[in-house]
């Protein structure tokens, strides 16, 4: 082993204190999310504007349709599993009393949310402090929650007509075709003007991949958190760092 | 110059005219009267015997006669589109020896003749079924006689009902059918001349095969040429919105992909016919209606076997989404139509604003 060459005080390493915000099953549970929500835009937008030329690019034929519904269908199913999965995790949890819960709505997050607009057009000079997922990334979460929901029950429904209409009404076939039209859209526009724009433009956020935040955007952006964190450690986040 | 007396001379004379009118007499009945344009006269004067007939190799007896009264009333004879017009081969009597071995025969070789004045229709022909059915063997396959008649020839549409009763005349089962249809008893009881006869759907002279995936595909399009038609429908108190309510339904958006981009792939998403009947179409009320909502049921299941009867809820039915009809369609319709631009201002007023913010901040701290 050959010794290190002391760093010049250029080569210094800067240290970053890191402090955890999703676990490894939530990291792959975002992922898999992605990636099945992609696949199923990719191959369901392509069916619903059948007229546009991009989309008779991508179905060139009949065959090659079938192969898109099949594709999709299967995907369909792996998101299936995964809401299963993350349903059971909070049950499992809520069994437990281990539920975290900061995830849930509550009255604050009104108040947040007056407060940021108030901000946002000059009347207040502060952001409102922000704990660890604020109203906003709450809104994604539930709104996506729902229309994940919406848009399992109408694809299935649409999958398998014979078997619902043994259950229930027809009259619901047409209105789970409209409504997994329809809320396909509203999600994929609620995705990129709100969900790409605080994660991409905002700021580059990475956490949901990397697992972790630094301490800047911790204090910038989850303040009340970070107070919390930094006043009561646990022995998980000690990065080594020395204390300040 | 020597010269004979007179007297000497009219024994030749008499030799030179007899020569000349013996030859006259040869000569003449044959050409004589043959005037121009007076053929059906001289034609005639054989064939308005009621018992000339002739009989061909295979035993064939083909009647000769022709009923002057009747020629005279037909669409050619009065213009002087004559005997000759079409039977060019025959400018003589006695005619020169007729060889065709069958009636049909006679019939095929003759009708060519039509092509002479009227070849747009004659070729549009060659396109039709009827045509393939004859390369294909079938002799019986109908030719313009057939359909439009041979001496007597009449205009084919007066009156209308003489329509579906010519192509009755071979299609008989077809034809029992549509009498018995909307279409149909609306021509034959109130000579409703809206009403599609056979030709209408089918075409006249390049009449196609209807069970193709291209006649197919573009079927409703030819039902919409009367149901998509505001005026027309009023009149019968039907809606003019079925075809561009069934061009947005799960069919009509299958059938409309195939038929913008697959034509020739053979389909099995529901054109109109598949549920309303083809030749037995009914109104929707009447009992025996396949739509009629008591067969509503059995109509969907030949092509989804063993649904439940809650699947004929699923349907639509060409009504526009209400709240009496299709009551969950109706509210998930509502939702949308208020749900859809409200996430859309909320998020992109929101962004906008966030937007803005940072933008200016960013500006301030920069400088």
């Amino acid at each position: 082993m050959k010794s290190q060459p002391q760093p010049t005080p250029a080569q210094r390493v800067k240290l970053v204190r890191t402090f955890p915000r999703f676990n490894l099953s939530q990291r792959w549970e975002h992922a898999v999310l992605l990636l099945c929500v992609a696949v199923l835009l990719t191959t369901g937008l392509p069916q619903k504007y059948h007229t546009t030329t991009w989309s008779q690019a991508i179905i060139t034929s009949p065959e090659r349709l079938n192969t898109i519904q099949q594709i999709h269908h299967i995907t369909a199913l792996v998101l299936t599993a995964l809401v299963l999965y993350h349903l059971g995790k909070a049950i499992y949890l809520i069994s437990r009393r281990k539920l975290p819960g900061d995830m849930l709505p509550t009255l604050q997050d009104i108040k947040d949310a007056w407060a940021m607009l108030l901000y946002l057009i000059y009347i207040r000079k502060q952001k409102p402090a922000f704990g660890k997922y604020n109203f906003e990334q709450k809104v994604t979460y539930w709104f996506l929650f729902f229309s994940l929901g919406i848009m399992l029950v109408s694809g299935y429904v649409m999958w398998f007509p014979k078997v619902v209409t043994r259950l229930i009404p027809g009259g619901v076939i047409p209105g789970a075709i409209m409504a997994h039209s329809t809320e396909a859209i509203v999600t994929l526009i609620f995705i990129v003007l709100f969900h790409f724009y605080h994660v991409h433009i905002e700021r580059l956020n990475l956490s949901i991949f990397s697992g972790w935040l630094n301490e800047e955007d911790m204090r910038t952006y989850h303040s009340l958190e970070y107070r919390q964190l930094v006043r009561e450690p646990h022995s998980e986040q000690d990065s080594g760092v020395p204390k300040a | 110059m020597f010269k004979l007396p007179l007297t000497r001379r009219l024994p030749a004379i008499f030799l030179f005219a007899g020569i000349i009118l013996i030859s006259l007499l040869w000569y003449v009945p044959a050409r004589a009267s043959e005037p121009e344009q007076q053929t059906e006269e001289y034609c005639l004067t054989c064939h308005s015997q009621p018992d000339l007939k002739m009989t061909l190799q295979n035993g064939d007896v083909v009647p000769l006669f022709i009923d002057q009264q009747e020629l005279a009333h037909s669409v050619h004879s009065p213009i002087g589109i004559e005997c000759e017009a079409c039977h060019t081969s025959i400018t003589t009597y006695p005619h020169p020896p007729i060889t065709y071995q069958s009636r049909r025969e006679l019939s095929r070789t003759y009708y060519s003749a039509c092509q002479k004045c009227h070849p747009d229709n004659y070729t549009r022909t060659l396109d039709s079924m009827h045509a393939k059915a004859a390369e294909a063997g079938n002799l019986n396959a109908p030719i313009c006689t057939d359909c439009h008649g041979t001496h007597y020839i009449q205009p084919p549409d007066e009156p209308r009902t003489l329509i579906p009763a010519t192509c009755g005349n071979c299609h008989s089962q077809e034809y029992s059918v549509y009498q018995s249809s909307v279409h149909g008893n609306a021509l034959s009881q109130e000579s409703n001349p809206d009403v599609p006869v056979c030709t209408t759907c089918h075409g006249v002279h390049n009449i196609q095969n209807p069970l193709t995936p291209e006649f197919r595909i573009s079927e409703p399009d030819l039902c919409a040429s009367c149901h998509a038609n505001q005026s027309m429908m009023s009149k019968y108190g039907l809606s003019a919105d079925v075809y561009s309510l069934y061009s947005i339904s799960w069919h009509g958006v299958d059938v409309s992909i195939y038929k913008a981009r697959w034509p020739n792939v053979q389909h099995t998403s529901a054109v109109c016919t598949d549920c309303h009947g083809i030749h037995d179409i009914f109104k929707p009320d009447d009992p025996a209606s396949s739509v009629n909502p008591k067969n509503l049921l059995v109509t969907c299941q030949k092509c989804h076997p063993g649904v439940s009867p809650n699947w004929t809820g699923a349907w639509t039915g060409h009504y526009k989404v209400s709240l009496q009809r299709t009551p969950f369609l109706f509210y998930v319709d509502s939702f949308y139509s208020f749900f859809t631009p409200l996430i859309l201002w909320i998020v992109g007023i929101y962004i906008a604003l966030q937007f803005i913010r940072f933008m200016v901040d960013r500006v301030r701290s920069s400088l």
